[in-house]
């Protein structure tokens, strides 16, 4: 018996600001699977995520995760929503933010819904540890988060997710930011990580060498899905030039299967 | 000795007394919903808040009710209708809130002109008569100040990840709008209560100062929160105290003592190991870190 898919999405249509951005879009992740959502800027990749988050209302189709259905406006049972884990691009930390970088994973600890802060204490403490020790920043407890450098923080997101456990993570173009070295480290830890915990990924990502590196599925996004699959299929130059114009020129690294696109 | 005997003539006062007890619940109140404001970028909010609230007042005169009767509801349905306005307007938000507030106050100016006399005098409205408070007023702020502290203890993680970043909280099920109304219109409630004791010019100075100083000093979100609460209580009880031996003005007298508190907070910061001066942006420290990743 074929197991239930952890996201299924069908004919799922988004409006932003009046405009169509996301037109009919159908696809499941299924369990444990890691999936890539790729596509120029402006295909509607961050609004088909919020929509599927719940942040954006949407106007037409059906999101199931774990079985349950996303309402209109984004409604969520909290143990569904409890399963949920996301890493967005970037954090807003303007000047001294006063918040210990075990502080903020121990925010990830307690389920979803009003909750006070000096709950769980040891537990907590542990499981704050444990989890940053797991993603090499088991020195970092004490840091202020505005102080962590691009990679560290990425690194201390990743935290936040494994320090209570979750099915489905959702990653927002997570690289961006990083050189290539803490790029290449982030993505390693996060494989470890997918295979440690069970996760199913989706990431939305312009890298797509470590798209072919890492995921066994890709979704090419342009407002409609116009091709989905492995990604040797998904990412083909014909597919690729249909995705992002006829400018786009595929190449390979010298290592066998990395490849990425410079227009 | 001259000090002491005056500090004991001052304390023996019941009008000091409850002035006291109104300073430190007023200040701790402003400094805990100031930590979060701070955060939020919600300054400049709470000093438009203030004041238009002349203008509530000025409606209450005008209309002969008790002006801080109709301070509350005014003072949220104008927090709620500048929200609204930044968010449908698209317009920067510290220009919208300038063109709010100048324009509240012009029209405050213009009621007061055509109330002939006004009991509680101008002066009162702008710098507050924080002497003048009663034990009902004082009731009244403590429990804001309960009330607050059971809110943003259950709403703390929620609030950090919305400043965070709101997509990380929305996926994480926090009701974003639901908090920030909430979070605006406790703001709200707490700057039309404390305006009778603090005045409209200097409310922002109890949201915002403590908060400032809390923040240099800290390397934990909940010690950042408790060091701002107690600054602003300490400071108004100092200010207060040194106004009533003085006899200058109560409210401008504790604003002048969170400045120094603030300036002591910030010479401290500079010679601690955590200082930003001393350690230095993380960019310059890291090979794999990127300001872009900030936003």
């Amino acid at each position: 018996m074929k197991a239930e898919p952890v996201l299924r999405v069908e004919g799922l249509t988004v409006r932003r600001d009046g405009m169509l951005a996301v037109d009919g879009v159908s696809f499941e992740l299924p369990s444990e699977s890691d999936t890539a959502l790729v596509g120029p800027n402006g295909a509607g990749k961050s609004t088909l995520v919020a929509a599927l988050l719940g942040l954006l209302p949407h106007q037409g189709g059906t999101v199931q995760i774990l079985g349950q259905r996303l309402g209109p406006l984004g409604q969520l049972p909290r143990s569904v929503r409890a399963q949920i884990a996301y890493v967005p691009q970037a954090l807003s930390l303007q000047g001294q933010f006063p918040l210990s970088v075990a502080e903020f994973v121990g925010f990830g600890f307690d389920p979803p819904g009003p909750t006070l802060p000096w709950r769980g204490g040891e537990r907590r403490r542990q499981a704050v540890r444990r989890s940053l020790v797991r993603t090499g920043c088991g020195d970092l407890g004490d840091r202020l988060l505005s102080e962590l450098s691009g990679g560290q923080l990425k690194r201390v997101l990743l935290s936040f997710c494994v320090v209570r456990p979750r099915r489905l993570l959702v990653l927002d173009e997570a690289e961006a930011g990083l050189d290539a070295p803490s790029a290449a480290q982030f993505q390693l830890l996060l494989l470890e990580l997918r295979r440690q915990e069970g996760w199913t990924v989706l990431h939305v990502s312009h890298d797509l060498d470590m798209v072919r590196r890492s995921c066994n599925q890709v979704l090419c996004l342009n407002r409609r899905l116009c091709c989905s699959g492995s990604p040797d299929h998904a990412l083909s130059p014909s597919r690729l030039s249909e995705l992002y114009g006829p400018n786009m020129v595929p190449y390979r690294h010298h290592h066998e299967r990395s490849g990425s696109l410079h227009d | 000795m001259i000090e002491v005997g005056a500090l004991g003539t001052v304390l023996a006062q019941p009008f000091m007394q409850r002035a006291l007890i109104g300073g430190l619940l007023t200040g701790a109140l402003g400094g805990l919903l100031g930590s979060f404001a701070v955060l939020r970028q919600l300054s400049f909010f709470s000093d438009a808040l203030g004041h238009s609230a002349l203008l509530g007042i000025s409606l209450g005169i005008l209309l002969g009710l008790n002006p801080t009767l109709v301070l509350i509801p005014f003072a949220v349905g104008f927090a709620l209708l500048v929200n609204l306005l930044v968010e449908r307007s698209r317009l920067p938000t510290d220009a919208l809130l300038n063109i709010v507030y100048s324009t509240s106050l012009a029209f405050a100016v213009v009621a007061l002109s055509l109330v002939k006399s006004y009991r509680g005098g101008i002066q009162q409205l702008l710098f507050g008569d924080i002497l003048g408070i009663s034990w009902l007023d004082l009731g009244v702020i403590g429990a804001l100040l309960l009330g607050a502290l059971v809110y943003l203890a259950l709403s703390l993680r929620a609030q950090v990840l919305l400043t965070l970043n709101g997509d990380l909280a929305g996926a994480f099920g926090v009701q974003g709008l639901v908090h920030r109304l909430s979070f605006i219109v406790l703001l709200a409630v707490v700057v039309a209560v404390s305006i009778k004791a603090v005045g409209v010019l200097l409310i922002s100075a109890f949201v915002v100062i403590p908060a400032c100083a809390g923040r240099l000093l800290s390397r934990r979100f909940s010690i950042y929160v408790t060091t701002s609460a107690v600054l602003g209580g300490g400071c108004a009880v100092i200010g207060l105290l040194s106004s009533g031996i003085t006899n200058l003005p109560s409210g401008p007298c504790v604003v002048i003592v969170q400045f120094a508190g603030f300036l002591l907070a910030l010479l401290i910061s500079q010679f601690r190991p955590w200082s930003p001066a001393v350690v230095g942006p993380a960019d310059r420290r890291t090979p794999d870190a990127s300001p872009s990743a900030r936003r």
